[in-house]
C-alpha cells in the first residue's frame, strides 16, 4: 500500500460517495417500470424501478405518493441516488409522475374511483359562481395558449379584476406550485369570488398534473368557488371533477366566467324594441274605443234624428187631417156670424164666400 | 372601482327589466307610457355607455409559487 493512499473507514466512504453522488446528480429523473411495490407500517414505500436491463431500489414516503402505484406501471421518477448504511445502492425519491397512456389512465381511474368514495366529486357538494364577478384569481402559465385564450374571451366582458399566479402546468414541480397558488388565493384577507385554474391542451403526460391527488384534494377544498378548464373538450381531469364547475377548455372558462358584452347591449335593445308594439298596442285600443264611442254617439244622433223626422210627419199627417180647407173640400161650409133671425152671415165653401141673411132658425 | 360599475350596470339593467315590466303590466296607462319609455330608452344609453367603457384589469403576480 502506497504511504499518501487515503484510507476511509466504511462509514466515511458510504459518507463520501454519499456527497459525490448528492454532487453529481442532485436531482435525477429516472423512467421505468414499478415493480416489487409495498408499504412498510403504513409510513413507507418501497419498490424497485427497472427496465429490461436493469433494476434499482426506490424510497419514499406514503406522503409523497401522490397517485396510486401498483407492479408495472410506467412512472418518471425524481430522485437523488443514496448508498445505504449497508451498502446498497437505492433511489430517493422526490417526485413520482405516472407515463405513458396506459399508466396513466389506470392511476386516473384508481384516483377516481378512491375519491369518488369518498364523495370529493358529488354535486351535493358543487358551489355556483358569482352571476357577474368582479374579482377573480388565475392560476395558469401566463406563456401558455391556453391562458390567451382565456384573456382574450374574457375581454368580451369588462370592469373584473385579475390577479393572474403564474405557474407551471406540467413537469415535475407543477402540481406543488399549483396547490401552492390555491392556498395563496385561500389565504388573503379580501378573497377572489371565483378561482380559475386552466391550462391548454396537451399530451396525457403533460396533462396528469391535474390528476394528482394533493392538488385535486386542495381544489376541492378551496374556499373560493373554483372554476376549472383543462386541456381540449375530450380531456377530463379529477382536478376537473372536484372544482366546483368544469370548463371544457381555458375558453369555455372565459365563457362561462363572464357574459357578453354584445348579448347584453343585444338584450338592452330587445327589451327598448319590445316596448314599442306595447304601446302601438296601446294607442291602437285606445283609437278603437275612440271610434267606439264616436259611432256610439252618431248612432244615438242618428236614431234620435229619425225619431223626431217620423214624429213630424205623424203630427203633420194629423195636422194636415185637421186643415179646415180639408173639410170645405170634402163639400161641408163654414159658417160665420151671429145666429139670430134676421142677421147676416158669411158661408165659405170650396169655391165660394157667401153673404146671407138668416131667415129662420129653430132648435134641432 | 370596479365593483362599483358592474353592480351599477346590474342594477341598472334590472332597473330596465323593471320598466319593462310596467308596460306588460296592470298599471300599465298610455298617459306615462311616453315618460317611462324616455326612462328606458335613457337608462339603455347609459348602459351602453357603461358597456363601452369597462376594461378588465389584470395583473399577474410577482409572488413565486416555488416550493424548494
Amino acid at each position: 500500500m502506497e504511504k499518501n493512499e487515503n484510507v476511509f473507514s466504511v462509514s466515511d466512504y458510504v459518507a463520501i460517495t454519499n456527497q459525490t453522488l448528492e454532487y453529481a446528480y442532485p436531482n435525477v429523473f429516472i423512467e421505468g417500470e414499478v415493480a416489487s411495490f409495498k408499504v412498510n407500517q403504513g409510513k413507507y414505500v418501497f419498490f424497485d424501478l427497472k427496465d429490461a436491463g436493469a433494476s434499482v431500489g426506490c424510497f419514499m414516503t406514503v406522503w409523497q405518493l401522490r397517485m396510486p402505484l401498483e407492479d408495472g406501471m410506467k412512472v418518471v421518477i425524481s430522485a437523488t441516488p443514496k448508498l445505504t448504511p449497508w451498502g446498497k445502492f437505492s433511489l430517493t425519491i422526490k417526485t413520482i409522475q405516472p407515463k405513458g397512456e396506459g399508466t396513466i389512465k389506470k392511476t386516473f381511474e384508481l384516483l377516481k374511483a378512491k375519491l369518488e368514495t369518498e364523495g370529493l366529486f358529488s354535486p351535493e357538494r358543487k358551489r355556483q359562481l358569482p352571476e357577474l364577478p368582479t374579482y377573480v384569481g388565475i392560476i395558469s402559465s401566463t406563456q401558455a395558449a391556453g391562458y390567451a385564450d382565456f384573456v382574450k374571451i374574457a375581454e368580451r366582458w369588462g370592469g373584473v379584476r385579475f390577479d393572474v399566479a403564474h405557474v407551471q402546468v406540467q413537469g415535475a414541480v407543477a402540481a406543488d406550485q399549483v396547490i401552492a397558488a390555491i392556498k395563496y388565493f385561500n389565504t388573503l384577507e379580501t378573497l377572489p369570488e371565483v378561482l380559475v385554474i386552466i391550462r391548454g391542451g396537451g399530451s396525457a403526460d403533460d396533462l396528469a398534473v391535474f390528476n394528482d391527488e394533493m392538488l385535486v384534494r386542495e381544489v376541492a377544498a378551496s374556499r373560493i368557488p373554483t372554476l376549472v378548464g383543462i386541456g381540449h373538450e375530450v380531456d377530463t381531469t379529477l382536478a376537473e371533477l372536484a372544482a366546483d364547475v368544469r370548463a371544457a377548455t381555458p375558453s369555455n372558462a372565459a365563457q362561462i366566467l363572464l357574459p357578453d358584452k354584445e348579448e347584453l347591449r343585444r338584450s338592452v335593445h330587445y327589451s327598448l324594441q319590445s316596448i314599442l308594439p306595447r304601446i302601438e298596442r296601446s294607442v291602437g285600443e285606445q283609437k278603437t274605443l275612440v271610434h267606439r264611442s264616436l259611432t256610439t254617439a252618431y248612432e244615438a244622433i242618428e236614431r234620435r234624428h229619425d225619431e223626431y223626422v217620423h214624429e213630424l210627419a205623424n203630427d203633420r199627417r194629423l195636422l194636415a187631417e185637421l186643415n179646415p180647407h180639408k173639410v170645405l173640400e170634402r163639400g161641408y161650409a163654414m159658417v160665420r156670424g151671429e145666429v139670430g133671425v134676421g142677421e147676416s152671415i158669411s158661408i165659405e165653401t170650396r169655391l165660394n164666400y157667401i153673404e146671407a141673411e138668416v131667415k129662420n132658425v129653430r132648435e134641432k | 372601482m370596479s365593483e362599483k360599475n358592474n353592480t351599477t350596470i346590474q342594477e341598472k339593467v334590472a332597473q330596465l327589466h323593471e320598466l319593462v315590466a310596467w308596460f306588460d303590466g296592470d298599471d300599465f296607462q298610455l298617459e306615462e307610457a311616453f315618460d317611462r319609455f324616455k326612462e328606458a330608452e335613457k337608462l339603455a344609453e347609459t348602459i351602453e355607455s357603461d358597456l363601452d367603457t369597462m376594461k378588465n384589469e389584470i395583473t399577474i403576480l410577482k409572488k413565486r409559487f416555488d416550493t424548494e
